[in-house]
């Protein structure tokens, strides 16, 4: 007599774990979670972070870009350093002949009156 | 965290089903659901390096999200929890709404939410993530007697209360 009502309560046990089974399928999360969640992890990423995030490929390009910018950078400062040096160097050689040729110019005027008046230097 | 942002929203998309379901129905609040859900990623995004493969993640992002879902159901305390003493007084059962009212799912789910905590818990990563008692112990760090035990009792509470309020759970006597 009671195994009829067995069988009957294990076929409702499995019904009933059945209809639990399709109650609890997963559901979908409200829309937009994914661009929610992504904003706040964008929001906690540091900048160092975000390098870091790159792609190592993009991480060399750009360690390389970066290194070959310095290396230009200084060369050109260098560069403009040099020319600026030859150009100061230049200007100061023409102010001191023009120093000269003032100095000899006068020198020259003052032995001419000299000469005039009679003085004379050595034989 | 060498993750590109491709690649996360990906395991995101992937995975969001399966987080947010089990933040949903152990919290049984969509809101808070969402709220644990999103931590659980934030604390993947820090964790991802550490995870070999998908597989990793899957089982990485079901532990932490039964995890963080249970804090938020003690913090919150969002419902009070049902005794299992409750469930043995039928007169006590709310909501005796007629099963054509309301479906059949939606009722269990409702059911569910009613359970203790610990049944609850289990029952979730029984039928819904299809997990094994030894596998639900080792992801809950309990006993498989244990794990076991609030299987056994979370489903009959089910059955009781289903039996008082789904009649076609109730067989019509010969």
């Amino acid at each position: 007599m009671n195994q009829p009502e067995e069988l009957n309560h294990e076929f409702e046990q499995d019904q009933f774990e059945r209809e639990l089974t399709r109650a609890m399928r997963s559901v979908d999360p409200p829309e937009g979670f994914a661009q929610r969640t992504m904003a706040r992890v964008q929001s906690i990423v540091p900048v160092r972070a975000k390098v870091l995030l790159m792609p190592r490929r993009v991480r060399l390009w750009a360690g390389g870009a970066i290194a070959a910018a310095l290396l230009a950078g200084v060369f050109f400062a260098e560069q403009a350093h040099q020319r600026r040096q030859r150009e100061e160097a230049a200007l100061a050689q023409r102010q001191f002949e023009l120093a000269m040729r003032i100095t000899d110019h006068a020198l020259e005027h003052t032995r001419q009156q000299l000469w005039d008046a009679g003085v004379r230097f050595g034989n | 965290m060498a993750i590109a942002d491709d690649e996360f929203r990906r395991l995101i998309e992937t995975h969001q089903r399966m987080v947010f379901s089990i933040a949903l129905r152990i919290t049984g609040d969509y809101s808070t659901a969402e709220e644990v859900a999103q931590d659980v990623f934030l604390e993947l995004y820090r964790s991802v390096e550490q995870l070999a493969s998908e597989d990793h993640i899957r089982y990485w992002l079901r532990r932490v999200a039964t995890h963080r879902a249970i804090d938020a159901l003690r913090r919150q305390a969002l419902r009070p929890v049902a005794g299992a003493d409750e469930w043995d007084d039928d007169r006590s059962i709310e909501g005796d709404a007629p099963i054509s009212s309301i479906s059949l799912q939606a009722r269990l789910e409702e059911l569910l939410r009613a359970l203790p905590e610990p049944m609850r818990v289990v029952v979730v990563l029984r039928y819904q993530e299809e997990m094994l008692p030894d596998e639900i112990a080792l992801l809950l760090g309990k006993s498989v007697a244990s794990v076991k035990s609030h299987l056994h009792h979370g489903l009959m509470l089910l059955r009781r209360k289903a039996a008082v309020t789904m009649k076609e759970y109730v067989r019509e006597p010969a």
